[in-house]
């Protein structure tokens, strides 16, 4: 916390406060014709009006939610997925030109056809998040696994390390950074993707919430949303981060955990 | 060993074939969530003879076009500035992050209110959403700029001129292709995005409407156009960005 407070960085935090005041004057003394731009303390009275009817937090908390669980499922999948890549030569062999297939198809293509498939449902959004979440967490693992000396190998050969031993112990926390850049971007993905199925198919969430005001054009509303959506990017990418750093020291250091 | 590896390659497909097949083989002609993989086929080459098909994906096409190289022209201009100045990069390091990692279908109902339907609003949101990485990877190919390229080019007393194209330009290039080729998917993704979202002309409201009006066989036959599509721009803007470095003078390679 303290390291973070000295890396504060004030010319940005002053830049995005004059960007405010400009956006709020331009406003205010009409300089901007735009009919529907809402200035900024609109849009934060919009935002307290809708947490204290409840609608943004119950939104953000759904969208959240879907974001979280979908990524855990890809994670749980995608490591399984990625690690029997990387052991199997005969795996890889059958598998890999599908999986490239399938993870290059773009992701909100998926969105429609699963609504057909699934309804307007919350199962929608969490398989579709999660479709989008895992790609990146398979190649990293992938990529993780490869990535191990091959002297830890001769390491866990001479130790007669079982195959789960040696998958605990010497795979996963070496190729654990790489897992985690991948887990970082299947949040990122699992985000937008469920913003997106909120938008087309499941009528609940954040973006949900946007597209209804936007229709209602109630715009300091939307405008509330869309800055809750960023936020909850900005906070899921950081608290991600942080978690990254707490976690990846002492997975690294030798000897800790046998 | 070159037709040994486009047999691996070919296997590696099995499980996707198999799939399809058993998909062909057990769903009835007319089941409404499965449709068999022959109606697929059926239900595009009726949008094609409709004569919808093309003109969409001419328009995805051309607004994944236009987008690619605002952002390209954009993003290194922005990238040059933030890497060569510390004191822009760190001042407007919030608002990039901020701006990176904004869910891009949140920027869609916003530009719409603020720009309006149509093209300039679908690149603006295209170029919003990938910009970012030609930026970063720009910026980043600024600050590793080795100071000894600087200092010879001055000691060699080249004209500005030959500054650019012969010192800057090798040494900047792939790390703005780089960057490039991160973006090129994520245009193709955005531009179909908006294309869902607003219902503006493309491939992407193709599909919402497949989905609106329960054509299940046109989804999961467009979803491969789609994928179709995105291969080749992909592979095309790879082959381009080989091409690139490869005509670039031998210090491009050299990195």
């Amino acid at each position: 916390m303290a390291r973070n407070l000295r890396h504060l960085n004030v010319g940005g935090i002053a830049l995005l406060v004059a960007l405010a005041a400009l956006w709020q004057l331009a406003v205010g003394a009409s300089l901007i014709d735009l009919d529907y731009l809402p200035a900024p303390t609109e849009v934060v009275q919009a935002g307290v009006e809708q947490v204290e009817a409840g609608a943004l937090v119950t939104a953000t908390l759904h969208t959240l939610g879907v974001a979280l669980a979908a990524w855990l499922i890809a994670l749980v999948l995608g490591v399984a997925l990625g690690l029997l890549l990387g052991f199997s030569a005969a795996a890889r062999m059958v598998f890999t030109t599908s999986v490239e297939v399938l993870r290059t198809l773009p992701v909100v293509a998926f969105v429609p056809v699963a609504v057909l498939v699934f309804g307007l449902s919350t199962r929608m959004e969490v398989v579709v998040a999660a479709w989008a979440a895992l790609w990146p967490i398979v190649i990293n693992t992938l990529g993780g696994v490869e990535a191990v000396p091959a002297r830890l190998h001769e390491v866990a050969a001479v130790f007669r390390l079982s195959g789960a031993r040696r998958i605990r112990s010497i795979v996963l926390p070496a190729a654990a950074p790489l897992i985690l850049v991948g887990a970082r971007l299947g949040l990122s993905f699992a985000l937008i993707v469920a913003v997106v199925a909120e938008m087309i198919g499941n009528p609940q969430g954040l973006g949900h919430l946007v597209i209804r005001t936007q229709q209602a054009l109630r715009t300091e509303a939307m405008f509330a949303g869309i800055l809750v959506i960023g936020l909850l990017g900005v906070a899921l990418n950081a608290a991600l981060l942080a978690l990254t750093a707490r976690a990846a020291p002492d997975m690294f250091e030798p000897g800790k955990r046998s | 060993m070159n037709v040994r590896r486009q047999l691996v390659r070919l296997t590696g497909l099995l499980p996707l074939a198999l799939l399809l097949g058993a998909w062909e083989l057990l769903a009835s002609a007319d089941d409404p969530y499965f449709p068999p993989p022959s109606s697929w086929w059926v239900a595009v080459r009726r949008l094609s003879e409709l004569g919808t098909l093309l003109p969409a994906i001419r328009a995805t096409a051309e607004t994944f076009a236009l987008a690619l190289a605002v952002a390209v022209v954009a993003g290194s201009l922005l990238g040059l500035a933030i890497g060569a100045l510390p004191a822009m990069r760190s001042v407007t390091s919030p608002l990039v992050e901020f701006s990176r990692t904004m869910p891009p279908p949140a920027v869609v109902p916003m530009a719409a209110l603020l720009i309006g339907l149509g093209r300039t609003m679908a690149v603006t949101v295209v170029v919003f959403a990938a910009v970012w990485p030609i930026v970063l990877n720009t910026a980043e190919a600024v600050r590793s700029l080795p100071a000894v390229l600087l200092e010879t080019a001055r000691a060699l007393h080249l004209s500005r001129r030959a500054r650019i194209t012969k010192v800057l330009g090798p040494a900047l290039v792939p790390g703005l292709l780089l960057g490039v080729r991160v973006a090129t998917p994520l245009c193709v993704i955005v531009t179909l995005l908006v294309e869902m979202l607003t219902g503006a002309p493309g491939i992407g409201s193709l599909l919402v409407q497949a989905q609106r009006n329960f054509i299940s066989a046109q989804a999961f036959g467009l979803l491969i156009v789609v994928g179709i599509f995105g291969f080749l721009i992909n592979t095309g803007v790879a082959a381009l960005e080989q091409r690139v470095l490869r005509a670039w003078p031998p210090t491009a390679r050299a990195r």
